[in-house]
């Protein structure tokens, strides 16, 4: 397919052409076929006719020659009629007689076996001067001899007719299919002229004008519908592209905050000279704000490879109510510390399936939250149980201050902080939440937020059910 | 910065450090000095591998990242000869296929950068006295004593109320006396957790705090420390 056209268009049209061209040789192939099949049947026809007429004219001399009547035509005589070969032979092949037109030349040869009894042999033959010939046999007994008639008619002005339409034709058609194609063409250019206008928008957008779109007022509807199609995924492009965008300056941020006070700590201790222990408090300050560098990379490494999917999940039959349970356990002493009021109850048999690492991991990270936004004395209260949809339903509430309704959206977007000039003393950097919608949704679950400012916060964390 | 607790025989203990980078091992040699080894830095791979055929070494700290073979092979190879030394190694890529493959070529053990120092001797020491299991059950530091056998606690010839979690972080920490340990270390040793990401840094200083108070409370002599921006330390003594 070396000859492929580049263009759609062109494609299309040389299809239309090709098949235009093969369906109008195969009518006009099978017309002429017809219209040859018909007149020479008539011929035959005829020729059988004759054949019956010419068997009355012949009659024996008295010195045994054969020969024919002329007395009987009607003027003018039929052009076939005056037309015809006329050969006969006996049994044993000896010709008796020809007639004028055919001269000396033999009509088909020696005769087979067989040939004009019980019916008339019809066949096509040659002259010996190479005229074709269709050609009728029949054997008559006359005055008690058997006699082979044999009628011919030149086939030469049925072919010259058929060789006229066929010429006819070849020199019709070329100019039948170059009209279709130009039609064609213009046709398939015009039905593709919006995709090439929507190729050349698209060409356009890239990830610097991701906000671009292909317009979308196309009066059909596949057009409308790819346009549309097309518009999504730019859309979901440009949001994942802004997201990433965001994370990105982001974790630079958020990089460089702990760097800036590592450089500042160790400058101005450089800058004066302090006793043993301002170098050591000074060294302390400067590690606590690598190890937040260094947890926040691993966080960091958590997400990317969960975006990249490079975290396999290592599945099993996880008891809910027990893994809340354990998370609880770990705040123990947090938990008695700020006197927190904190119950984990609800249905033991409820199971999802799924790692066990990770969705203590999003537990955790939840009941954390609860537990650093609460006020001291405060309650939190976690309800396994199970919910529609084989679904397991796991909520946290807390009364604690509550998220204001504009973070709500937000409160799972990484390094997203309702208070952000909180977050040193509570010491997160805004993943914890959205490692957990990463881990639940990984699950195939959901989870939601309900809160009301100054009432607390509720998170819910929908899980499948296990099987069985 | 040790406190005068006996350590015989530290100084026939001889560690080869392999990493390329001169700040990093620099850092490695003198930490392991203070704390009475004999170190010897190779900076590439190759000297690395000559000096362990060359003398025999109680340790090998190996970087995976080393110009030209890296750590994998050196190590590989070196198993391959049948040098059994045990060998720490030291890699910045968490990643699984990297741990697998480490323990896979024969490290006995790895550390991910970057690592707390305290946790670098930890397992220097876990590496060193593998297999002779000597755990005492009885400590004495200053006035306090523990009976781990009995469960008990004395300070002052004062009986002191621990919970099992206490017990067990007091108990780590009598094991490593006058060295510091990270909450990294707490994290994985008492807490069991394994997973680098759960929040335990304010369950541990909460519960450091209460243990304080029980064991150092009604004390004039402190021993129960906290290094800041490191971890915390049992030791006579405050700074230094």
């Amino acid at each position: 397919m070396r000859l492929r056209p580049r263009h759609l268009r062109s494609r299309l049209t040389l299809w239309y052409v090709a098949m235009l061209a093969s369906l109008l040789v195969l009518a006009w192939g099978s017309t002429c076929a017809l219209l040859f099949w018909q007149l020479r049947t008539q011929l035959d026809h005829f020729a059988v006719q004759e054949i019956e007429t010419v068997e009355g004219l012949f009659y024996f001399t008295p010195d045994g020659q054969l020969h024919m009547r002329e007395d009987y035509h009607n003027h003018p005589e039929s052009k076939d009629v005056i037309e015809r070969y006329l050969e006969v032979l006996t049994t044993d092949g000896t010709v008796v007689f020809r007639n004028e037109r055919l001269g000396n030349r033999s009509l088909d040869g020696a005769t087979f076996s067989g040939e004009g009894i019980g019916g008339y042999s019809q066949r096509t033959s040659q002259l010996s001067d190479g005229t074709p010939v269709r050609l009728v046999s029949r054997v008559h007994v006359l005055e008690g001899r058997r006699l082979l008639i044999r009628l011919a008619h030149s086939e030469e002005p049925l072919l010259s007719r058929m060789k006229d339409l066929l010429l006819a034709s070849l020199l019709v058609l070329p100019v039948v299919l170059a009209a279709a194609g130009l039609a064609g063409y213009t046709l398939a250019r015009r039905a593709l002229a919006p995709i090439e206008q929507m190729a050349r928008r698209a060409q356009e957008i890239t990830p610097e004008r991701l906000d671009a779109r292909l317009p979308n007022d196309y009066t059909d509807d596949e057009l409308r519908q790819l346009a549309g199609v097309f518009n999504g995924t730019l859309a979901r492009l440009e949001t994942a592209f802004e997201q990433l965008r965001r994370f990105t300056a982001d974790a630079s941020h958020e990089l460089r905050t702990p760097l800036a006070m590592i450089r500042s700590v160790g400058e101005v201790g450089l800058q004066k000279d302090g006793t043993r222990a301002d170098y050591r408090d000074m060294v302390g300050s400067m590690l606590e704000e690598v190890n937040r560098l260094t947890s926040l990379i691993d966080n960091l490494l958590t997400i990317s490879r969960a975006d990249s999917g490079h975290i396999q999940l290592h599945r099993g039959v996880v008891p809910v109510l027990a893994l809340a349970r354990e998370a609880a356990a770990i705040f123990e002493i947090l938990i008695e510390e700020k006197a927190l009021q904190v119950t984990v109850e609800g249905e033991e048999s409820p199971q999802v399936e799924g790692d066990y690492v990770f969705l203590r991991q999003a537990f955790v990270n939840v009941l954390h939250n609860a537990i650093k936004y609460s006020p001291v004395g405060g309650a939190i209260h976690v309800r396994v149980q199970r919910a529609d949809g084989n679904q397991v339903l796991t909520e946290i509430e807390d009364n604690g201050p509550g998220i204001p309704l504009e973070d709500q959206p937000k409160i799972f977007d990484r390094f997203y902080r309702v208070d952000k000039a909180r977050w040193r003393e509570s010491g997160g950097a805004g993943l914890g939440l959205s490692i957990v919608k990463w881990t639940v949704e990984a699950h195939g679950g959901a989870v939601t937020l309900e809160s009301k400012p100054t009432e607390g916060c509720t998170f819910r964390i929908s899980l499948p059910s296990a099987p069985g | 910065m040790h406190s005068g607790v006996a350590r015989p025989y530290k100084e026939s203990v001889n560690i080869l450090v392999v990493e390329d980078e001169q700040k990093m091992a620099k850092a490695l040699r003198e930490g392991l000095e203070a704390d009475d080894y004999s170190v010897r830095v190779a900076h590439t791979g190759e000297e690395g591998f000559y000096l362990v055929q060359a003398q025999p070494f109680d340790l090998v700290i190996l970087d995976v990242m080393l110009p030209g073979h890296d750590g994998f092979e050196i190590l590989a190879t070196l198993r391959k000869r049948g040098v059994k030394t045990p060998v720490l190694l030291l890699t910045s890529r968490d990643a699984v296929e990297d741990r697998v493959r480490g323990l896979d070529s024969g490290a006995d053990d790895y550390l991910v950068k970057p690592f707390a120092f305290p946790e670098l001797l930890a397992r220097t020491r876990a590496l060193l006295r593998r297999g002779s299991g000597d755990t005492s059950s009885r400590f004495k530091l200053a006035d306090l004593e523990m009976d781990v056998a009995q469960r008990s606690v004395f300070r002052g010839g004062q009986s002191l109320d621990l919970t099992a979690r206490e017990f067990d972080l007091l108990e780590y920490l009598f094991e490593n006396r006058g060295r510091v340990v990270s909450r990294e270390m707490l994290a994985r040793d008492i807490w069991r957790e394994t997973s680098r990401q759960t929040p335990l840094d304010n369950v541990i200083d909460a519960q450091i705090v209460r243990l304080r108070r029980k064991v150092d409370g009604q004390f004039a002599a402190k021993l129960l420390h906290t290094v800041r921006g490191v971890g915390f330390v049992l030791r006579e003594g405050g700074e230094s």
